[in-house]
């Protein structure tokens, strides 16, 4: 098991290594405008000045050394346009919380109420609650999603009493988005769980099962969920980047100052080094998700601690 | 051999409904299974062996219903059931089923350890390391050595051979009465089947348990039945003993298909094979199902379904050949091999 974590750690920071000189070099390609706030204020010789002193003109893989290392001592750099002058990891820090916050909490309102559902549609294949779910599925996936998102914001607010923009000191103007962000998961999670236990209910063990004289519920829960969410666990690391990565729609609706929208608009502005920045975090993160998701996996299905190949299942 | 039958099949019509039409799975099937004997069910793939049998646990599935008939098990109308509840009473404690591919019909993420103890405390009603000493036991019993070491693993640490021993532990372990084995050997390979079928043929001496075997296989009928059950197209053909239906067949299927076994043929000669196809299930046969494909069919087969003849008191087959109006026609040559070759035990 150690062997296998050690292994799986040394592939992810290769993997890192690589998207990291990739982005670097992209990023060198792009307009010198990406490093100056107002660059057409400013004569060639204070741009070269800049540029030099930024360390631009040096030899690539210098360039790429100093960035390595400036990284390996924690820091990110500062933006040139978004904010100008403010250290990027201070951005970050301001803005990252309450993006993961959301993001955690919606995420397990999906999981507390989407696995449930796609477990109680598979028990119930054809009947009332796999008829709700399926419903739910096609209206959450059908209609676009800033429909109901507003729809929930106006009706949710004078429903519930609650102001239609966030605060973060009061709980419950918390709940509408949240909730917001949920609706598309849950009917993820629980669309997948439900195709993944009925293929589990089909097989074999599962009749041998019934032949020993367990009863559904019980097969249900001991053997079929655990079997079904072994294939869910691949979703993982998407849920946790967009956890981190926030809604953009939801937070510019309730005015969140989160994470929201943040990449795209650094890139809009051509920041430079917060590209570089933004994209370091959000692929460590897709890294560590998908990790997290291989342990998960390891820890849950025997088969896969084993250190040599066994044919595909 | 007791004559008193622990199950007794009367009568019974099994349908399934699939994409909007009924198929006739089980045709009016009367069987008596007598307690400790061994009873082996032949027949085609689609010929209803397995159907008939999982009815005895309830275990077809949901677009399946019995239309009449009914299974008699203790007192009890089985064929009345319909409640999961009534059912577990049943299943595994009374009737337990080892199926056929021992690949997948163990749960690949618990240990077969817990596989097995699950079944022990389901039925009988031991927990903790009393429980764990019981299955030890049973893993001994099944010919599974280390079974300290061996019940910590996980199925995909088995050979296919192993598991099967498994899932045959996992039956034992429910106490049953009745052993349902659906083709045990057929995923096995040669060398192999044999120590399935001496195992089984161990345990339930040990455990004095009667047995049903369903199988396309005639050399396990000749090792381990007392009785042949000859199916065809969703009906029996033919019962008897094993000597008799082996070496005294009567229905003309049964014929074709004891033909049909490549040890009967000789070097440079074409194997037989049985010509057509088994008739189409979603339409109500007339008469012997059999006959569009028989060669000896008589007129009357066509028309009106054969009732069963007896041809001694512990063989009867269902064929209009067997009435004393009908014309005399001798078996197959090639069946005169079977007695020859000494096909049983």
């Amino acid at each position: 098991m150690a062997k296998y974590l050690l292994k799986r750690i040394g592939q992810s920071l290769f993997t890192l290594a690589i998207i990291l000189t990739v982005v670097f070099i992209m990023v060198r390609q792009m307009p010198i405008d990406g490093y100056f706030d107002n660059i057409d204020k400013l004569d060639d010789a204070v741009i070269q000045a800049t540029l030099q002193k930024m360390g631009l003109n040096d030899p690539l893989l210098v360039q790429l050394k100093n960035f390595f290392v400036n990284l390996f001592h924690g820091d990110l750099g500062t933006s040139a346009r978004y904010s100008a002058g403010v250290p990027i990891a201070d951005i970050v820090v301001r803005k990252a919380p309450i993006s993961i916050k959301m993001g955690l909490l919606s995420m397990a309102v999906s999981l507390v109420l989407g696995i449930p559902l796609g477990a109680a549609m598979a028990r119930s294949k054809n009947k009332f609650w796999d008829k709700f779910g399926t419903v739910f599925i096609v209206l959450v996936n059908a209609v676009p999603a800033a429909v109901y998102y507003i729809y929930i914001q106006s009706f949710g607010s004078t429903l519930f009493g609650v102001s239609m923009l966030f605060d973060e000191k009061n709980p419950v103007s918390w709940i509408l988005p949240v909730f917001s962000m949920s609706l598309g998961n849950i009917a993820y999670y629980a669309m997948w769980l439900r195709r993944y236990m009925v293929d589990e209910l089909n097989k074999d063990y599962v009749r041998l099962a019934r032949a020993k004289g367990v009863d559904s519920r019980k097969i249900t829960m001991r053997h079929v969920f655990r079997n079904a969410f072994v294939p869910m666990i691949q979703y993982i690391p998407t849920s946790l980047l967009y956890t981190v990565s926030g809604s953009i729609y939801i937070e510019s609706l309730y005015s969140i100052p989160g994470m929201g929208g943040l990449l795209v608009d650094v890139i809009s502005r051509q920041d430079n080094p917060m590209v570089q920045a933004l994209v370091m975090i959000y692929s460590c993160i897709g890294i560590v998700g998908m990790l997290l998701g291989d342990l998960l996996m390891a820890v849950i299905d025997p088969r896969i601690s084993l250190q040599k190949k066994e044919g595909a299942r | 051999m007791d004559q008193t039958p622990i199950l007794s099949v009367q009568n019974l019509n099994i349908k399934f409904s699939l994409r909007g039409k009924q198929l006739h799975a089980i045709r009016d099937v009367s069987l008596d299974l007598y307690e400790g004997e061994t009873l082996a069910i032949v027949g085609e793939s689609g010929s209803g062996k397995s159907v008939l049998t999982k009815a005895f646990m309830g275990l077809n599935d949901l677009n399946g219903w019995i239309e009449s008939g009914h299974i008699y098990y203790k007192g009890q109308d089985l064929a009345a059931f319909t409640t999961e509840k009534q059912w577990l009473t049943i299943r595994g404690g009374e009737i337990a089923m080892v199926l056929q591919d021992p690949m997948t019909s163990l749960n690949p993420l618990k240990t077969i350890g817990a596989q097995i103890t699950e079944a022990l405390k389901l039925h009988r009603q031991v927990t903790g390391p009393e429980a764990y000493r019981k299955m030890i036991e049973i893993l001994n019993d099944v010919g599974i050595a280390h079974p300290e070491a061996r019940a910590k693993q996980y199925p995909h640490e088995f050979s296919g051979g192993m598991r099967q021993r498994v899932v045959i532990a996992i039956a034992i372990a429910c106490s049953p009465k009745i052993l349902i084995c659906d083709e045990p050997t057929t995923a096995l390979d040669v060398t192999i089947q044999a120590q399935i079928l001496h195992l089984i043929r161990d345990l339930v001496r040990k455990y004095n348990l009667t047995t049903v075997y369903i199988t396309h296989d005639l050399g396990v009928v000749a090792n381990v039945a007392d009785r042949v059950a000859v199916m065809y197209a969703g009906d029996i053909v033919e019962i008897g003993s094993s000597r008799e239906v082996f070496y005294d067949a009567r229905h003309p299927y049964t014929w074709a298909l004891l033909s049909s076994l490549p040890q009967l043929g000789a070097k440079g000669e074409a194997l037989f094979s049985i010509k057509g196809t088994p008739p189409n299930l979603y339409a109500e046969i007339k008469g012997d199902a059999f006959a569009p494909r028989n060669p000896h069919a008589l007129k009357i087969d066509f028309e009106e379904r054969p009732p069963f003849f007896d041809v001694s008191p512990t063989h009867k087959a269902r064929t209009w050949l067997l009435d004393p109006r009908a014309p005399h026609v001798e078996p197959p040559e090639i069946l005169k091999r079977l007695k020859k070759a000494g096909a049983l035990k």
